[in-house]
């Protein structure tokens, strides 16, 4: 229950801060919009493949949200607050984890709207994508707590934009990773962003076929090792901070 | 009876010693007053004895509990009302309430939140962000949320720091109104405040607690004319 109500709050805190919609759910769309006005001659604006970019580039975005929101609780010294309350270190992060996902849903479910309503052929496998993207999610909000845990609010969102610009480039959302040479494209299949999205689009486009076992490898060793790194670092700044 | 007892407390960070070896008792229904200089140890002291961090050495007990191995029953009965105001800013007072009422899951919630709009009157803020409030109103809303578990004991940490006179004089009726009720631990930077709302004080300086005493208590012995004459002597070793 301390979980839920957590989590409750942490939603209350994303969703009441309007730069939060405007660049997780409203840029989004926006892009989506605006490229699909255009014939550009690249497979990766193709409205099937530009839509599952979307999602992971709005989850960049949750990155982002989640290191503020950290980074705000500690220099609020809310995390003192509840430093001495019964509260346990699973409990926070499992709330901090559990406020994204509507955000998620709502984001996926406008992206995939406004992707139908200019012309994607709407199938079941798009309910299957959502699902998956909420696990994909998890990494996104993992580098948030950690860069929340170590940053300053304003070094927070800084630092944030730096994975967003990572993910822009890496994730292969708006050109081919091979389309800057082949060193480039080593380094886009070591990072995760990549896998990704091309974990998405195999999901959503049912072709399984197209997600290589590297792919689901990358992802998941990153997942994992972010994951525990986050509840790691949390736990000791929670500590450090109140030295 | 004795609700917090401190024996030999110590805290270093690598061979710093923040705080040296103390040993305090405070009774139930005490309002202690902790003063010092800057760097003089309050805080870390307030920290290990609300279960924040731990201590290199000594022992404390809070309402007879172990502070290592009975943390989780301690943090039910005492709550902190840290030096920054320590509230969701995008919450309405009331939710923030709800909040804190959901994290030391309060069965009876509603009635609890009611008696301390009322005690606060907080009514006339109630649906406001905590972000808009005043300096004023947001201290008494951090103090509001720190009574919502009805704690045995309660930290008060700079509790009127920054604030206008007015604002901090109602603070003051605030804390007078729980006091005997409630154990309460206060730092602060005013005299004023020590030797008006305390019941004993206690003066730390480079980590140690150089002496515990009423104010008056604290006066006759340094031969001061008054209380902040008397800190000073005892803080600074009689050299001011």
């Amino acid at each position: 229950m301390r979980i839920i109500n957590f989590a409750k709050r942490n939603f209350k805190e994303i969703a009441r801060d309007p730069l939060s919609l405007i660049f997780a759910i409203i840029l989004p769309l926006f892009l989506l919009f605006v490229f699909q006005q255009f014939n550009i001659p690249n497979e990766s604006y193709k409205l099937e493949n530009f839509t599952p970019g979307m999602v992971v580039f709005g989850f960049s975005f949750i990155t982002l949200f989640t290191a503020m929101l950290i980074s705000k609780d500690r220099t609020t010294s809310l995390l003192i607050r509840l430093g001495v309350s019964p509260m346990k270190s699973r409990e926070y992060i499992l709330g901090y984890m559990l406020s994204i996902i509507p955000i998620i849903l709502i984001q996926n479910t406008l992206f995939f709207l406004l992707a139908i309503g200019l012309g994607l052929r709407f199938s079941i496998n798009i309910f299957f994508a959502i699902l998956v993207s909420i696990v994909i999610a998890v990494l996104f909000i993992s580098i948030g707590i950690i860069i929340g845990s170590v940053a300053t609010e304003k070094a927070s969102s800084g630092i944030s934009s730096i994975i967003v610009q990572i993910v822009c480039f890496t994730s292969g959302m708006y050109f081919p990773k091979e389309m800057l040479g082949k060193g480039f494209g080593t380094i886009c299949e070591y990072l995760p962003f990549e896998s990704c999205l091309t974990i998405l689009k195999g999901v959503m486009h049912n072709r399984f076929q197209n997600i290589q076992l590297r792919n689901v490898i990358v992802f998941v060793i990153y997942a994992v090792v972010v994951f525990v790194i986050s509840v790691i670092i949390f736990n000791r700044k929670m500590t450090s901070d109140n030295k | 009876m004795i609700a917090i007892e401190v024996e030999n407390l110590t805290k270093k960070y690598k061979e710093k010693v923040v705080v040296n070896g103390i040993n305090l008792k405070i009774n139930q229904g005490e309002l202690f007053a902790l003063l010092g200089t800057n760097g003089a140890g309050k805080t870390t002291t307030i920290k290990m004895l609300s279960t924040l961090i731990l201590p290199n050495d000594g022992k404390v007990k809070i309402n007879g509990l172990n502070v290592i191995k009975d943390r989780q029953e301690i943090r039910e009965i005492l709550n902190i009302s840290p030096q920054e105001t320590a509230i969701a800013p995008n919450l309405s007072v009331k939710e923030n309430l709800e909040f804190m009422a959901g994290v030391y899951q309060i069965s009876n919630k509603e009635e609890k939140i009611n008696e301390l709009i009322k005690m606060f009157k907080l009514d006339e803020v109630l649906n406001q962000k905590a972000k808009i409030l005043s300096g004023g109103w947001q201290r008494k809303v951090s103090i509001a949320i720190s009574l919502i578990n009805d704690p045995k004991i309660l930290f008060l940490d700079e509790p009127t720091l920054g604030l206008d006179v007015i604002a901090r004089k109602e603070l003051w009726a605030v804390i007078k109104h729980l006091k005997g009720k409630i154990t309460i631990i206060l730092t602060t930077h005013y005299m004023e405040e020590a030797e008006k709302l305390s019941d004993r004080v206690g003066i730390m300086a480079k980590g140690n607690l150089l002496t515990v005493g009423t104010s008056n208590e604290l006066i006759a012995k340094t031969g001061a004319e008054n209380f902040e004459d008397a800190f000073v002597k005892i803080a600074t070793g009689g050299e001011l």
